[in-house]
């Protein structure tokens, strides 16, 4: 498998829970035949219980609880081996999960550490200066189990950072941030996105990140 | 590995199920090692070699009995009885007894002490003596005749007459080195030699010298006597087979030596071995689950962590790495402590054992030490396997 991903694709994916009201499905994604290229920015607006986490967790690997075909670069991602799915999460995908998966036992640092010790894609200094634009340069010694959850959105945010990709998936990533942190976000997610030639996936059930959007989709 | 993560796995881990473990598979290890070691070590007392007649030798002779005696029934070996036992399967060659057909008298003497005694010789051919061929011979010219004496007369003199007689006791080495006078007499004449003891034998019971001694010395002293022999030497292809107990029975023949008895106690010390090996095996065993379930435990415990650490990159073999290190550290630790523990027991028997059997030798310790490390390569391949399976489970959602 490649590491530098130019298309994810969905053909005529659906949900297997969603077997049952397949007929009255009102969605751009679900049984579409959609496509994610790289250096696009794209906005999937949903509402509760359309699938949009479980569309992070087919794009992950992490489920595979559905019908039809999702392919990365035409290679239907069934038939991905584990080391490569290894790879792909090192290198290609990076997700921001909505649940964010932190360890709270390690102080904020001590999980970017977890996940920057991969690939040593970031020094140092450039994590200190996000935590410092996030405004928790001072968390950086604290326990995420003791952060409140907009500051752990923040930390989760700088790890899917800390590792090269050509996707970026955010799960509802300002859930819990003001106005600016929101943009500060947004802000450094392009910037990133930019420097790498890179996709972003964003997912909203309100309010919603402000980007320049290519494409949005309602689920 | 980095610090995060070890700092992430240990979390959870059971101080007290990993020590109960770690008794359990010691105690395992080392009834194990220990039995192995102890089989190793005694069994040569009862098969020993002693070095000049090797022990795939047998000793046969006809039992007397009252009737036999009486009716005078000759207690040699005829030509044909010889040609059976050679013809027998178990059988690998044949050797005679010459015993001497004059008289002997021989005289030892230590300073002002001195003590002399009427004897007899035997021999058996030279290649079934196991000794140097310069030493076991004897010219007409030299007359110094190499003697071998069993080891039990050592044994009365040491704890019988030198004790109630406040004489000094002999080590082997010793009498080795105090010159015999022989005086032999027959056919009107007397040869006057000098004798040297140049070992003993704890499997013949008898006095033995080189046959070119025997042959000599019957010539000279008592041609045309009968020399039909009473014993015979055979050498068998395996001491403990029953064919052999079979045969003499049914011939009425008598085996002289203990063999058979020392096959027994053999057999009987590898099944009591293998019964203490197969208990300490069966303890290994249950450690090796006890081990399991507390990294079942440990791994279920931090299922979430593991399936955290999978989604954001990392391999299921670099997950399962700090468990398998963990595992294997304490199974090598066993094995150190195991062997160090055997290393110790063993002094304190082998001691015991060389009080009463100073000659045998030290046997080694490299195949309870090799038993050991095959039991902790084992044990640890299992661990490693059973680990990233664990892993591969948490990796596909299945726990």
């Amino acid at each position: 498998m490649n590491l530098k991903l130019n298309s994810l694709r969905l053909n005529n994916v659906m949900p297997r829970v969603f077997s049952d009201r397949e007929k009255d499905l009102q969605s751009d994604i679900w049984l579409h035949d959609v496509e994610f290229q790289r250096g696009k920015y794209y906005l999937v607006e949903a509402a509760s219980g359309t699938g949009k986490s479980s569309l992070c967790a087919y794009l992950i690997g992490y489920r595979h609880d559905y019908k039809g075909t999702i392919s990365f670069d035409g290679r239907d991602i069934r038939t991905l081996s584990t080391a490569e799915w290894v790879e792909l999460r090192q290198r290609s995908l990076s997700l921001l999960f909505q649940e964010l998966r932190l360890f709270p036992e390690l102080t904020a640092w001590e999980n970017i550490e977890v996940k920057n010790s991969l690939t040593r894609f970031k020094d140092e200094k450039t994590i200190s200066r996000w935590f410092e634009a996030f405004g928790i340069a001072d968390k950086k010694e604290i326990k995420c189990g003791r952060m409140s959850f907009g500051q752990q959105q923040r930390v989760a945010m700088i790890r899917a950072l800390v590792q090269p990709f050509s996707f970026l998936l955010v799960d509802e990533p300002i859930s819990h941030l003001d106005e600016a942190n929101a943009h500060t976000m947004a802000e450094i997610m392009q910037e990133e996105a930019r420097a790498q030639g890179a996709g972003i996936i964003v997912t909203s059930i309100g309010k919603h990140m402000e980007m320049n959007y290519d494409v949005t989709f309602t689920m | 590995m980095n610090y995060e993560l070890i700092k992430l796995l240990r979390q959870h881990i059971n101080i007290s199920q990993f020590v109960g473990f770690f008794a359990a598979n010691l105690v395992g290890m080392l009834i194990v090692l220990t039995s192995i070691q102890f089989y190793k070590d005694v069994v040569p007392v009862f098969t020993e070699d002693d070095g000049l007649i090797s022990n795939t030798y047998l000793i046969l002779s006809k039992r007397i009995t009252a009737v036999s005696s009486l009716l005078g029934e000759a207690s040699s070996f005829s030509q044909e009885e010889i040609d059976d036992i050679a013809s027998q399967r178990f059988t690998k060659r044949v050797g005679r007894f010459t015993a001497s057909q004059y008289k002997v008298y021989a005289s030892l003497g230590v300073g002002s002490l001195g003590f002399g005694t009427d004897m007899f010789f035997e021999s058996v051919p030279s290649d079934f003596v196991d000794t140097d061929p310069a030493h076991w011979h004897y010219d007409s010219s030299g007359h110094e005749v190499p003697i071998v004496l069993p080891r039990s007369y050592l044994a009365i003199y040491n704890f019988g007459f030198a004790q109630s007689q406040s004489l000094p006791r002999l080590t082997e080495g010793v009498v080795g080195m105090i010159p015999l006078d022989i005086r032999l007499r027959g056919n009107g004449r007397e040869e006057r030699l000098r004798g040297k003891v140049i070992g003993f034998s704890s499997r013949l019971n008898t006095i033995l010298v080189p046959e070119d001694f025997m042959t000599w010395s019957n010539a000279q002293l008592a041609p045309g006597a009968d020399t039909a022999p009473t014993r015979l030497i055979v050498e068998v292809t395996n001491p403990t087979d029953d064919a052999i107990a079979r045969f003499i029975d049914d011939r009425g023949y008598e085996m002289e030596n203990d063999q058979l008895e020392a096959g027994r106690l053999t057999y009987f010390l590898k099944i009591v071995t293998g019964v203490v090996l197969a208990v300490g095996l069966l303890i290994s065993i249950l450690s090796f689950y006890i081990l399991m379930l507390s990294v079942y435990l440990l791994l279920q415990k931090n299922t979430t962590k593991l399936e955290n650490l999978l989604l954001i990159g990392y391999s299921p073999a670099r997950v399962s790495l700090p468990y398998q290190l963990l595992t294997i550290s304490v199974n090598f630790l066993v094995l150190v402590i195991a062997i160090g523990l055997l290393l110790w027991i063993r002094s304190q028997y082998m001691n015991l054992l060389w009080s009463m059997f100073p000659q045998i030798e030290e046997a080694s310790i490299v195949p309870a030490i090799l038993c050991g490390l095959a039991i902790f390569v084992v044990v640890s391949i299992f661990n490693i396997i059973a680990i990233r399976r664990r892993v591969n489970l948490i990796w596909q959602h299945k726990e």
